[in-house]
């Protein structure tokens, strides 16, 4: 397998309504990582889209339709999907075209409008469950997830103050993000327990929003990257895995898909210790425990002890291991695949220390991210690694 | 026995469950698309936008040329006389389910005059069998009062 280098990322504003279409948006993120690059359209050679339901844009094969917004008219172009994991799938995807030698450079363009389903995407969401068993019952995903929130603070007798410590962090760090949609330089634990609950143990404050936006990165062989940078960043292991949709089967407590998929990146990798070789990480947070159960996946701690080292303060963006520098989906925004934009382009930015008021101190040099999508049951996982 | 070998004449014989998949939408019409249906309410006119690295004039408007991969500025914007000629057409004698329609509709691909671009519209004729390929054909207009700023101000295009 080719290795193979990251060299520019964009992204554009995420909110809860953007007028631009999905293409302009396409457009407007893919020219910023071109921009970056330093590269021109004609530079690259195949492009990958990451969206997920075609019922947010509601447009059927939205792929297609968001294709001349990319650049990638009369070109190779395939569009991935796996809903929430989406956004760290479709670099993966746009990983193996190049590490295939199948493509030099890779332009991956990640978009979703969530604004266009009206009045709110959670009716898009409902349409994912069994028509016959779940549907009648008319479940929404956050009912779900505050099932799995319960889960995991049983077992572990977890405090709700530490995981509500989760949104303070991450939307204080994104105050310096220029697309962010909910920073907030002064929200404490409390504000996140008095938000309204939406399902216990959920409150407002734990959920990332629904957003409009769009991100790009482009990816290039080695050979390629030496022409544009003498301090590369890498793609050094990729991974992906899923569990059974039957999640009433399934102990809820751990999620062994992003286990899996982490196992697999990091053998790629060749990171024996995750816990000392990785310096920083976004794992995905559309809800606050989230985060910690996705550290535990990540096995960049033990089971149950991502609340502690919240507490503690060891993810603050100054602590030994930062966690979600970006702000994440909670200070950031949460349009699906987009949120590449938090999770593999933040990576690259930090890295080749481009992450301006967001960058972490003390020159890191591995980063994962992740992400987790469908009915409690993807991960997708990429680590990055200076050169 | 399974299903797959009976003759299934109505299939509501078989034991269902009714569902549907409950998602409305509402479409922004973006940056270039909001641009061109406000001048479209106010005007009879359409607008266009041109590339000024490749010369194509882009109708409907984009806010990019898909082939550069450059934005175009509000400058390259550009009036155009709402009016072209027929590429394709097409006679549709049944609708979308089957049913016979009262009247033929003739639905065509029309070419607008001083762009690079088409747009699909209804054509009005007095002479249905006739070969519309390279016709002259205007836009009417709904009454300025009427407009929404939509596709459907554009009622159809009279053959000149």
């Amino acid at each position: 397998m080719n290795k193979v280098a990251v060299i520019g990322g964009g992204m554009t504003l995420f909110r809860r309504h953007l007028n631009e279409t999905g293409k302009e948006l396409s457009f407007l993120a893919s020219k910023m990582a071109l921009e970056e690059a330093g590269i021109q359209n004609s530079d690259i050679d195949m492009v990958v889209m990451g969206s997920a339901p075609c019922a947010f844009d509601g447009i059927h094969m939205k792929g297609e339709n968001l294709l001349d917004g990319t650049g990638a008219k009369n070109k190779p172009y395939v569009r991935v999907f796996n809903g929430g994991g989406t956004g760290v799938f479709a670099p993966i995807a746009g990983w193996w075209h190049v590490a295939s030698g199948v493509a030099d450079v890779a332009m991956v363009v990640c978009e979703e409008k969530m604004g266009s389903c009206y009045p709110h995407p959670q009716t898009a969401f409902q349409t994912i469950w069994d028509p016959i068993l779940d549907r009648p019952l008319t479940p929404n995903l956050v009912w779900l997830f505050a099932m799995e929130m319960n889960r995991y603070m049983t077992r572990h007798n977890i405090k709700k103050e530490d995981i509500a410590q989760v949104a303070v962090k991450n939307k204080r760090n994104a105050v310096g993000h220029p697309c962010a949609q909910l920073p907030d330089e002064n929200i404490t634990v409390e504000d996140v327990l008095n938000s309204e609950i939406m399902a216990w143990p959920v409150n407002l404050l734990d959920i990332s929003p629904p957003s409009d936006g769009a991100s790009a990165l482009i990816l290039c062989s080695e050979e390629k990257a030496k022409e544009f940078t003498d301090d590369p960043v890498f793609v050094d292991g990729v991974g992906w895995n899923i569990d059974s949709t039957m999640w009433t089967n399934r102990d809820l407590y751990f999620p062994d898909y992003v286990a899996n998929a982490a196992k697999m990146a990091y053998k790629m990798a060749g990171i024996k210790d995750p816990r000392k070789e990785i310096d920083f990480a976004e794992p995905y947070d559309p809800f606050t425990y989230k985060e910690l159960h996705h550290m535990e996946g990540l096995l960049l701690c033990d089971k149950g002890e991502a609340p502690v080292l919240t507490r503690e303060g060891v993810t603050e963006r100054d602590g030994d291991l930062p966690i979600c520098p970006s702000g994440g989906l909670l200070g950031v925004g949460n349009p699906i695949a987009a949120t590449m934009g938090q999770k593999v382009c933040e990576l690259y930015w930090q890295l080749a220390g481009k992450a301006g008021k967001r960058q972490i101190p003390g020159d890191p040099q591995v980063g994962v991210g992740q992400a987790w999508g469908d009915i409690m049951q993807m991960g997708t996982v990429i680590v990055l690694r200076r050169g | 026995m399974m299903t797959f070998f009976e003759k299934q004449t109505n299939p509501l014989d078989q034991a269902h469950h009714m569902g549907n998949l409950m998602v409305d939408n509402m479409y922004t019409s973006g940056t270039a698309g909001k641009k061109f249906f406000t001048h479209l309410k106010e005007n009879d006119t359409f607008l266009a936008s041109r590339c000024k690295k490749c010369g194509t004039t882009f109708f409907p408007p984009r806010l990019y040329c898909e082939d550069c991969f450059i934005e175009i500025p509000e400058e390259d914007w550009k009036e155009v006389p709402a009016q072209g000629t027929v590429r394709l057409f097409t006679i549709a004698t049944l609708n979308t389910f089957g049913e016979k329609l009262d009247e033929p509709k003739v639905i065509g691909m029309i070419d607008i005059e001083g762009t690079d671009g088409a747009m699909l519209g209804y054509i009005e004729t007095d002479e249905t069998n006739k070969d519309l390929i390279g016709s002259k054909v205007k836009a009417v207009l709904r009454e300025k009062k009427d407009r929404e700023g939509t596709v459907k101000d554009i009622r159809y295009f009279q053959v000149l």
